[in-house]
C-alpha cells in the first residue's frame, strides 16, 4: 500500500490498498430501501416479530460497530462486529390497519445481519 | 403452525403490536431488595459475569408462565441464579443451603 | 462444604421484624455467595445504589433547559447525546449512547422499549412502572396516538409521530418543544418546565407546572 500525500500541508495522508476485515465497511448507506429478514430464530433476539418482513429506508448508520446482540447473550461477547442500523418504517407498512396519520413512523435500530436491499 | 412451536419463536417478551390494556400510570418506590438487584445487574455487567444481553435472555428463558408470575426484579433475580448455575459459578445445593441460612437469620 | 467467613449483607430489612420474602432472601443469598467467592467487592452494590440514587430527571431537564437556551449545545446535542450530557458531568456508567431526538411543530417523538425496558437510565434514573409494563409496550408502536390521549396529549394529524423503539445499546431521549412565553426564563426556571414524561415524549413540557409536576 501507499500513502497518498494531499496537497497542503495540513492535508491528512490516505491510505490506499487497505485491504477491510469482514463487516468492517457498512454494507448499507443511508438512505436506501432496505427489508428486514423474516427468519425466526428462537433462544433470543432483538428483532421484533412487528418488523420482521417490513420495508424501510436507512436513516443512518450507527457508527461504532457493535456485538451480535443474539450472540452477545451467549457469553460470546468478543470478536466480530458490526453496523446497526437505524431504519424509519411508516407505520401504514407495518399495521394494515393503522389509523393515525399517514406520516407517522418508527426507528428502530437492526443489525446488520438482518437487512437487505429492498 | 402448531401451539408450542410458536412459544418457541415468539419470545414471551415480544409484545410489540399485540392488543394492549390502558396504559395505568402506575409506579411504586423500589423496595430495598429491588433497588440492590437493579445495583448487583449493574454490578455483574461491570465485572463481567452476567453482561446485560445475557440478563434479558436469561428472563425470556423463564418463560411465559413465570414471566406473567413474577414481578420485573423477580425475574431478574431468578434469571441471575439461573445463569450463575448455567456457568458453573452457583451450584443448586450451595445456593439452597444458603437460602436455609438467610431465611433463618430473618426468621426471628 | 465452603467455610464461609460470614459474610452478612447490611439490609435495611434486618431492622424490622418482618421475614423476609422468598425473592429478598434469594437476592441476599446471591450476593452474600458471590461476595463470599470474592466475585464483587462487598461494598460494590451499595457503591452503585449510590450511583442509581445520583441520576434523576433533574439531569435530563438541566440538559434540556441547557439545549433550549444554547444554540451551539444543543447542535452538540442533537449529533452526539453522550458526549453533551458528559460536558454537563453527566457520566455515563455503561456502554451505551445516547441519542437525542428533537420535538418540533412538526415532529413530536416518543421512546418505548416493547422488548424489555430500555431507558436512557444514566441520564434519567430509573423508568416509572408503566413504562416497563405491557400496556405501553405493546400499544406505543402500534397506536401512539390512542396512547398519547391517555396521558392527556392530542397531537394533531399533521404533526408526524415518531415512535422510537430501542432494542440496541443506543438509548433515546426526547427534547421537548420549549413553551411559549418562556422567552424571559432562566436557565433554572427552564428546567423546572421540564418533566420525565416530557423527556419520554407522552407529554409537552408546559408553561404550567403546577400541571407538568411529575
Amino acid at each position: 500500500m501507499q500513502p497518498v500525500q494531499k496537497r497542503g500541508s495540513k492535508a491528512p495522508t490516505v491510505f490506499t490498498g487497505i485491504v477491510l476485515a469482514e463487516g468492517e465497511a457498512p454494507i448499507f448507506e443511508v438512505g436506501e430501501h432496505i427489508r428486514v429478514l423474516t427468519r425466526s430464530p428462537i433462544g433470543h433476539y432483538r428483532v421484533p416479530q412487528y418488523v420482521r418482513g417490513k420495508r424501510g429506508v436507512v436513516e443512518a448508520i450507527m457508527p461504532i460497530r457493535e456485538l451480535d446482540n443474539e450472540q452477545e447473550a451467549f457469553g460470546r461477547n468478543a470478536g466480530s462486529k458490526r453496523h446497526y442500523y437505524r431504519i424509519a418504517l411508516p407505520m401504514k407498512e407495518l399495521w394494515l390497519q393503522y389509523t393515525g396519520s399517514p406520516r407517522d413512523g418508527l426507528r428502530i435500530e437492526v443489525f446488520e445481519t438482518w437487512l437487505e436491499r429492498n | 403452525m402448531n401451539q408450542s412451536s410458536e412459544l418457541l419463536t415468539r419470545l414471551p417478551n415480544d409484545i410489540g403490536g399485540l392488543p394492549g390494556q390502558p396504559v395505568k400510570k402506575v409506579d411504586h418506590v423500589l423496595e430495598p431488595w429491588e433497588k440492590r438487584c437493579h445495583a448487583l445487574a449493574d454490578v455483574l455487567d461491570f465485572h463481567k459475569i452476567i453482561n446485560t444481553e445475557e440478563k434479558r435472555r436469561g428472563v425470556e428463558d423463564l418463560g411465559s408462565e413465570i414471566d406473567s408470575a413474577e414481578s420485573y426484579y423477580e425475574r431478574w433475580i431468578t434469571a441471575f441464579t439461573n445463569i450463575l448455575f448455567q456457568k458453573g459459578i452457583l451450584t443448586p445445593e450451595e445456593f439452597a443451603r444458603k437460602m436455609d441460612e438467610v431465611a433463618a437469620r430473618y426468621a426471628k | 462444604m465452603e467455610h464461609s467467613t460470614a459474610v452478612h449483607v447490611h439490609s435495611p430489612s434486618e431492622a424490622s421484624s418482618a421475614p423476609l420474602s422468598y425473592y429478598e432472601v434469594m437476592e441476599t443469598a446471591i450476593q452474600e455467595l458471590l461476595i463470599q467467592k470474592q466475585l464483587i467487592g462487598a461494598g460494590d452494590i451499595r457503591r452503585q445504589i449510590e450511583v442509581l440514587d445520583s441520576r434523576t430527571p433533574a439531569l435530563g431537564a438541566k440538559v434540556i433547559a441547557r439545549a433550549w437556551v444554547d444554540p451551539e449545545f444543543r447542535s452538540r446535542l442533537l449529533a452526539n447525546g453522550r458526549t453533551a450530557c458528559e460536558e454537563l458531568g453527566i457520566t455515563f456508567y455503561d456502554d451505551t449512547k445516547l441519542i437525542v431526538l428533537e420535538n418540533t411543530p412538526k415532529v413530536h417523538n416518543l421512546i418505548v422499549c416493547t422488548l424489555c425496558s430500555c431507558y436512557p437510565r444514566p441520564v434519567l434514573g430509573l423508568p416509572p412502572d408503566w413504562y416497563k409494563l405491557p400496556p405501553y409496550r405493546s400499544r406505543a408502536v402500534i397506536e401512539p396516538r390512542a396512547v398519547l390521549a391517555e396521558f392527556g396529549t392530542v397531537i394533531p394529524d399533521d404533526v408526524e409521530i415518531r415512535v422510537s423503539d430501542s432494542t440496541a445499546a443506543i438509548r433515546f431521549l426526547v427534547l421537548p418543544v420549549r413553551p411559549e412565553g418562556t422567552e424571559n426564563y432562566s436557565e433554572e426556571q427552564l428546567a423546572a418546565l421540564v418533566t420525565r414524561d416530557a423527556m419520554i415524549g407522552v407529554v409537552p413540557a408546559t408553561i404550567d407546572t403546577a400541571r407538568s409536576r411529575k
